[in-house]
């Protein structure tokens, strides 16, 4: 695809490469759509400022949209793992945490405020703060269902005692997550250096020339991204330009 | 203003059930949420506390000193001095009046129910649909259309068995050990005021003749202490954590937008 941006004299060729399923982006799409109001309806009994929201019929109505919100966001990942098991344990292993992680703590300041490429060793299909992002809301999954299922139908059931420490926990979560989102919406939607993302996540592809630079060990592979990158480091020392 | 609180001799109470009657009647609540009444096997009647039940004769067979005896109780809100309800309610329904009465509006509540999972006496009550979770709590408010135009509380007013009394609060304490002491030298050596000192002090005085954890109440009620987690931990550390994260994206995105050039982005 050919693309003539304002700026540039000539214009550039983007190569699309996959990334996400169908699947994975309606998931995370839905996640959006349900982490959304699911907050700002729990908010509504969190800050007091907020407190005629929460009167009477009103109160009872975004506790109605809560509950509505809830199972669907609930559900979302036990259907995705009904419908594509293979492709969910593919990305948790991607997921999980290696040695590139600690790198992309020490070059993340460098990299995402001053665009300084050879700052950052090559990452995986998800860089260390996706992973970041992913295990917070996975953990936020289950805290939430775990404390919002009791505490839907447990009143009279489970222990006073006990129904207190789920509302506890209920709200830190709410808390993690909610702040976790707003970085991600940040770089989602107005880090220049992310462009990508949103495209990818709302189309399923990605830049090739994107991937290279942002995902080279899931591009290239451990070896070459690693062989790219230290040329990279070099040509910087040496005065360069990135 | 004077705290005001009620006074329930409970050697007096005959249970004849005159107040649950009163209450209904003058606060418009309905009858058992059973179309009829079933024999459970017992004289209490309704079965238990409700949204519609603020008041209730709890009776409890005891085997005493003196042998077999029934212990009544009127069971109903504390108004206590300290009320977690207060405290946890997000809707402001719930309020502590100068007077001492905690009352309640129904038309603010929206059925959260965390009042009946903070009360140290399992008093509010929440009727609500399970799934929908639309639904109204409720509690005894002392009467307080009456009580704030010079009136007794409509159950004390309707007892027979002048069992109940209702005024100033450090009068009613002095009455309450004056049936105690009177009480005790007619040979209930079990006999005691309750509510004096708990959860900030009653606005309910129960005169007991056996221990309260006879009569089912706790001996020793503890104010829950996750009841003003809200307002003195999770709502601050929200507030910094929100803030601190909105300051950060906000200066990010001031400094990346002068330092990165989206043209010179690959």
């Amino acid at each position: 695809m050919t693309v003539q941006l304002k700026g540039r004299a000539e214009a550039i060729t983007i190569q699309w490469i996959p990334k996400y399923t169908l699947m994975e982006r309606l998931g995370h799409w839905l996640h959006t759509a349900t982490f959304v109001p699911l907050a700002i309806t729990g908010m509504i009994l969190y800050f007091p400022f907020l407190q005629p929201l929460a009167q009477g019929a009103a109160g009872e109505t975004f506790r109605l949209i809560h509950r509505v919100a809830a199972v669907i966001f609930g559900l979302l990942p036990i259907v995705y793992f009904i419908v594509q098991p293979r492709r969910l344990l593919l990305n948790i292993r991607e997921f999980l945490p290696n040695k590139e992680d600690l790198g992309w703590l020490k070059g993340a300041p460098a990299y995402y405020l001053m665009g300084k490429h050879e700052a950052m060793p090559p990452q995986g299909r998800f860089n260390a703060g996706e992973k970041m992002n992913g295990l917070v809301m996975i953990v936020a999954w289950f805290v939430f269902g775990l404390t919002g299922i009791p505490m839907w139908f447990g009143k009279g059931v489970i222990s006073p005692e006990l129904f207190r420490w789920l509302v506890v926990f209920h709200d830190l979560a709410m808390i993690v997550s909610v702040c976790m989102f707003l970085v991600h919406l940040y770089l989602a939607v107005a880090h220049p250096l992310m462009w990508a993302g949103l495209v990818s996540m709302r189309f399923g592809v990605t830049s090739a020339e994107y991937a290279a630079e942002h995902h080279a060990k899931w591009y290239y592979g451990p070896k070459r991204a690693m062989e790219i990158w230290e040329a990279k480091k070099r040509q910087a020392a040496e005065g360069g330009h990135s | 203003m004077a705290r005001l609180a009620m006074l329930i001799d409970e050697s007096q109470c005959t249970a004849c059930r005159g107040c649950q009657v009163a209450c209904k009647q003058w606060n418009d609540r309905e009858g058992w949420l059973y179309s009829r009444t079933r024999n459970r096997g017992t004289y209490e009647n309704p079965p238990d506390l409700s949204p519609q039940t603020w008041t209730r004769i709890r009776f409890t067979e005891y085997e005493g000193p003196d042998g077999f005896r029934w212990l009544f109780l009127k069971e109903g809100c504390m108004h206590c001095g300290d009320p977690a309800c207060v405290a946890v309610c997000p809707t402001g329904a719930l309020k502590q009046q100068p007077n001492g009465l905690v009352t309640f509006e129904e038309e603010l509540c929206n059925g959260c129910g965390y009042c009946t999972q903070f009360c140290p006496f399992h008093i509010p009550r929440l009727a609500t649909d399970l799934v929908t979770g639309k639904g109204k709590s409720s509690k005894c408010t002392f009467c307080q259309d009456r009580v704030t135009n010079g009136l007794l509380p409509a159950c004390v007013k309707t007892c027979p068995a002048k069992a109940l009394d209702f005024g100033d609060r450090d009068e009613m304490i002095a009455k309450g050990q004056e049936r105690v002491a009177a009480l005790k030298a007619r040979g209930y050596t079990q006999a005691n005021l309750y509510g004096v000192d708990q959860v900030g002090g009653l606005g309910r005085l129960y005169v007991l003749i056996a221990p309260p954890e006879a009569y089912g109440l706790p001996a020793n009620p503890q104010y829950p202490a996750l009841a003003n987690i809200w307002q003195k931990i999770l709502q601050p550390l929200g507030n910094v954590a929100f803030g601190a994260t909105l300051l950060g994206i906000l200066g990010a995105f001031l400094f990346v937008r002068r330092k990165i050039r989206m043209e010179e982005v690959r």
